[in-house]
């Protein structure tokens, strides 16, 4: 499902996060990729899934191009992703709802199906009473699980994770949990997760990578 | 040496964005003719909301700025007219000056200052958030989302407030000759009409269409291009009005001299 060859990618302000990094991870595989905080791992995902452009290398996705290639536009119509963000990702002016809506609209499905899909998939996370509420007016963890429902509402063969479980309590990670649980046990799906601590999550990845921080260059006296 | 670096820099740049410009509208051009069946209700949804807010909020504002414009050009044509005895020459001059330029034109301006800094403070702002990637990751192409609707609803938009302020400033300009002038209703628009042609109509068609793309793309490209930080935002925003506004006078030229000259 997902090829890597020769990858090499950078920070936004030129630091070199990764160089020659080669993956292979087969349909239904797990990968877990751990690293300090800011030692790329977001990036990496970012570039997995055609949304930075790698500084050189390759990157297929189920056997389509992504890098040298158009990234994620390339992957438009053919291959279903689902991207659970550590921050942010949500459309502001949509309601949590809606926004688990959009893509399967996008996708072509019923009306029916759209509505069974992306409210069944809150009230799996616990959100079914904000469903009507904009990401805005929800808590940080309600949208972290938000980010989790809309993957789930997908139905999506590659799943990416960027820190799941990152401001989630005790309490909170129940539901998140369990889920990653699910992707993991689940045979047609690819899993992909990055995370700060991995000893929750070690367990369910067959193929860890760990990313080493490169620090960064000390600033020249003026 | 230096002077070749110095010219070339910013005429490079300026290439470079003619480039975006030109990819930004093939991409957005492919994206609509492939629109399938369920995506129409989510453009179409989207495209209206862009024709209610461009459109139809700035319809009072537009409808009243002509209205004075047409009062205060046929003060100032009527009183210069009158003294040469060429009273019935001042439909052609309120076709020459108002439907021809400054309808089409301070259209644009209006739109621009609403509309163009909206969309580009609103994509960068999705940018920052993470909105943009989300979109894109989960199978939503930005430019069917996000462009398609703003340039439809923009076209939609500018046509629709050219036509507003044509006929608010007839109204003004007919009122003003009616009240101080005594001039008929007959009389008005018979020297109007006979001062329009179907080439005036071309013009302003074409006017509309190419102000209202150089509008949402110039605006698009400054906001999609927000990439780090929330104060890249304004910087957006006044890019966008500079820019666009000067597409829009070199557009305007290039018709006039096209259709006129």
């Amino acid at each position: 499902m997902l090829q890597v060859r020769g990858l090499a990618c950078e920070s936004p302000e030129g630091r070199p996060l990764a160089e020659g990094l080669d993956l292979a991870v087969g349909k239904g595989g797990n990968l877990l990729v751990t690293g300090a905080s800011g030692s790329g791992k977001s990036r990496l995902l970012k570039v997995l899934a055609g949304l930075e452009r790698p500084r050189r290398g390759e990157v297929r996705l189920g056997g389509i191009a992504v890098w040298p290639g158009d990234g994620a536009l390339a992957l438009l119509g053919r291959i279903r992703v689902g991207f659970a963000f550590a921050a942010g990702g949500l459309l502001s002016n949509l309601s949590l709802v809606d926004n688990l809506a959009l893509p399967l609209r996008f996708l072509g499905l019923p009306e029916a199906e759209v509505s069974r899909r992306s409210e069944g998939a809150l009230i799996r996370l616990g959100l079914g009473p904000l469903a009507r509420l904009r990401p805005h007016a929800v808590s940080g963890a309600a949208r972290k699980h938000a980010n989790l429902a809309r993957v789930l509402a997908l139905e999506p063969e590659l799943v990416i994770l960027d820190d799941p479980l990152e401001g989630l309590d005790a309490a909170d990670r129940g539901a998140a949990l369990e889920l990653i649980r699910a992707w993991a046990a689940d045979p047609g799906c690819t899993l992909v997760m990055a995370m700060e601590e991995a000893e929750t999550l070690s367990g369910l990845a067959a193929e860890r990578l760990h990313l080493q921080s490169v620090p960064a260059a000390p600033m020249e006296p003026a | 040496m230096a002077f070749l670096a110095w010219i070339g820099a910013p005429v490079r740049s300026f290439l470079a964005f003619l480039g975006d410009q030109a990819h930004l509208v093939l991409r957005t051009l492919r994206s609509g003719l492939a629109l399938r069946a369920g995506q129409v209700a989510v453009v179409g949804g989207q495209t209206k909301l862009q024709v209610r807010f461009t459109g139809l909020d700035a319809a009072l504002l537009v409808a009243g700025m002509a209205l004075l414009l047409g009062a205060v050009t046929l003060i100032q044509a009527f009183s210069q007219l009158s003294g040469l005895g060429a009273e019935h020459y001042i439909g052609t001059l309120m076709v020459v000056i108002i439907l021809r330029e400054l309808g089409p034109l301070l259209t644009a301006v209006l739109v621009i200052g609403r509309s163009a800094t909206a969309i580009a403070a609103e994509l960068g702002t999705m940018q920052l958030n993470g909105e943009v990637d989300a979109l894109l990751a989960h199978g939503v192409d930005p430019y069917r989302y996000l462009l398609l609707p703003r340039w439809a609803g923009v076209l939609v938009a500018v046509f629709a407030l050219v036509v507003c302020f044509d006929a608010a400033a007839l109204g003004g300009g007919f009122l003003v000759a009616r009240l101080k002038y005594g001039l008929a209703w007959g009389f008005f628009m018979d020297s109007v009409r006979q001062a329009l042609s179907n080439l005036d109509f071309a013009a302003t068609l074409l006017k509309v269409a190419l102000f209202a793309g150089a509008i949402t793309f110039h605006a698009c490209h400054f906001g999609l291009g927000v990439r780090r930080s929330q104060t890249e935002i304004p910087q957006a925003v006044t890019r966008t009005v500079v820019s666009a506004l000067a597409a829009v006078f070199v557009i305007d030229g290039l018709i006039a001299a096209l259709f006129y000259f």
